[in-house]
């Protein structure tokens, strides 16, 4: 298995032009995020946290400083890093099975039966070893994104970018997958950047919560949680932590009012 | 098996509708408001259509037009998903051509003819030009339209796994579009058959289209009203065989409601 990655944003700014405004999304902003860490950016709605994670993924470049994965700027998106998104983004063309394999056509020294067999393990290893030949409007919305999950790792990522991936989901089902996600980073130890506007997620998710500004994002406060593994969505001390934690939150948000405007909140 | 029940019901209901309209029909010719050469009844078409059968006529008209339409449409298929293909990516493309595609749509096959007779003389080249021009355009920006309408997260997904640029129209761009593609390639069909019929009307010595008209130039009703049915059922045969499987496992794969039984 490879190694986790070490992400670096140095200095980064990301904002947009438009004929009328430009609106500044980003920064400047610097985070480290260790090899094998599970960071959560927590911010609110419209804070430009998913524009930070689309400049590690590579989908956008940054308009300053430096997006580095193991010291490397990126230039563009790749599997070494794979996003989840808040819609699970399965291809419905394709039999689930065949959507974990999907990553691993990149890799030709790879024979058909043996893509098969990975994406198998990563099937079972999210509980779905019974749906391999489903088609995806077959599958309940916790069990698309439990396949999302396994097309992410089936390649063997490095890190794992994830975008509010259960902030769909229904309060159950999201409990249970807080439970297999954690499981799944003590096991492959990846990299993880998670966003949230959630607290309660942050909490029971993150060895470090960044709190981000509003718009620009930046980073206001830096959380660590140190509490042990796994932990419960209920935990005492996790709901304790997830009330500083909105506390801080609120804060940022009662200074910003009245300062910022509504108009175009570009991403959530 | 009630939805078998239902399909049985349907397909009952359907045959009770056609037998209805016969036998209305058949009762107004009985009352010679029109001269039989003008208004045939369902028996006389019938009959005349058996003749065409028997003495040689039918037979080689249907394979020309078939054989015509196959080659036709699947020049005008490839044409119009590599248009479409290249109008879904490029905004240039896009704007540049589809005005231009939808302004030919306006024109009815017929009115293909005159100028592939100008161009391409009285050979069968005329007819699949025929074909091309009823068709393609169609199919171009149904294939746009499917391309248009893909999730962005389906691209966004399939490059941060890893897709390489170059491999993105084959693995997720047209697979993605599929649905929107079927319906082009189907409503193509129906065109393009339009088409060959049109050209055959007023070009050829063999074919549906020719047999349509010579029944005019014979003041031959009942060969007329017999060759249009005949196009009618063969154009929804081919249709059902060639793209009923294909559409029944794109709803099946996207999950879309199975379509209302026909018949």
């Amino acid at each position: 298995m490879p190694p986790p990655a070490k992400i670096g944003l140095r200095e980064v700014t990301k904002s947009y032009a438009s004929r009328r405004v430009t609106v500044e999304a980003v920064g400047p902003l610097s985070v480290e995020v260790g090899e094998g860490e599970f960071v959560v950016l927590l911010g609110p709605s419209g804070c430009g946290k998913t524009t930070l994670l689309n400049l590690v993924a590579g989908f956008e470049p940054p308009t300053s400083g430096e997006v580095l994965v193991d010291g490397r700027p990126v230039t563009g998106p790749g599997p070494d890093r794979v996003m989840i998104f808040q819609e699970p983004a399965l291809f419905p063309w394709l039999s689930v099975l065949d959507n974990v394999a999907f990553g691993l056509r990149q890799h030709a020294h790879l024979s058909a039966a043996e893509r098969r067999a990975i994406a198998e393990r990563h099937l079972e290893m999210v509980h779905l070893e019974g749906f391999a030949q489903a088609w995806v409007h077959e599958l309940s919305g916790g069990m698309k994104q439990r396949a999302a999950l396994a097309r992410a790792l089936a390649p063997g990522p490095r890190a794992l970018l994830c975008d509010e991936p259960f902030g769909s989901l229904d309060a159950l089902t999201r409990e249970r997958l807080y439970a297999e996600l954690q499981e799944l980073h003590s096991t492959t130890r990846k990299t993880i950047l998670f966003v949230t506007h959630n607290t309660r997620e942050a909490a029971c998710l993150a060895d470090r919560v960044l709190v981000l500004t509003v718009r620009p994002a930046r980073v206001k406060r830096v959380i660590p949680v140190d509490l042990p593994r796994p932990r419960d969505f209920y935990d005492a001390r996790v709901s304790v932590l997830a009330g500083q934690i909105l506390a801080e939150l609120r804060s940022e948000m009662n200074q910003e009012r009245g300062t910022t405007d509504d108009r175009d909140p570009a991403d959530g | 098996m009630t939805e078998t029940r239902q399909t049985v019901r349907n397909t009952l209901a359907l045959l009770a509708f056609l037998l209805a309209a016969l036998i209305l029909w058949q009762a107004v010719t009985a009352l010679r408001w029109l001269p039989s050469y003008a208004f045939p009844s369902p028996a006389q078409v019938v009959a005349r259509l058996w003749e065409l059968a028997v003495d040689g006529q039918l037979w080689p008209s249907v394979r020309a037009s078939v054989i015509r339409m196959a080659l036709g449409f699947v020049l005008s298929a490839v044409l119009g998903l590599l248009i479409g293909l290249a109008m879904g990516t490029s905004e240039l493309v896009n704007s540049s051509l589809r005005s231009v595609f939808l302004g030919l749509q306006t024109l009815p096959s017929a009115a293909w003819v005159p100028i592939s007779l100008l161009i391409f003389g009285l050979s069968d080249a005329a007819i699949y030009f025929v074909i091309i021009m009823s068709s393609t355009a169609a199919m171009a920006i149904a294939t746009a339209d499917g391309i248009a309408h893909i999730p962005p997260v389906f691209v966004r997904a399939a490059r941060t796994l890893g897709t390489p640029p170059r491999a993105m129209s084959t693995r997720v761009v047209l697979p993605a579009a599929l649905p929107g593609i079927v319906t082009g390639i189907k409503l193509g069909w129906t065109l393009g058959w339009h088409g060959v019929v049109s050209a055959e009307l007023i070009k050829s010595s063999v074919g549906l289209g020719f047999l349509l008209h010579a029944g005019r130039e014979l003041n031959d009703a009942a060969q007329v009203i017999g060759i249009m049915l005949v196009t009618i059922f063969l154009g929804l045969l081919l249709d059902r065989l060639l793209f009923a499987a294909v559409e029944r496992r794109v709803r099946a794969r996207w999950g879309f409601a199975p379509v209302a039984a026909r018949a």
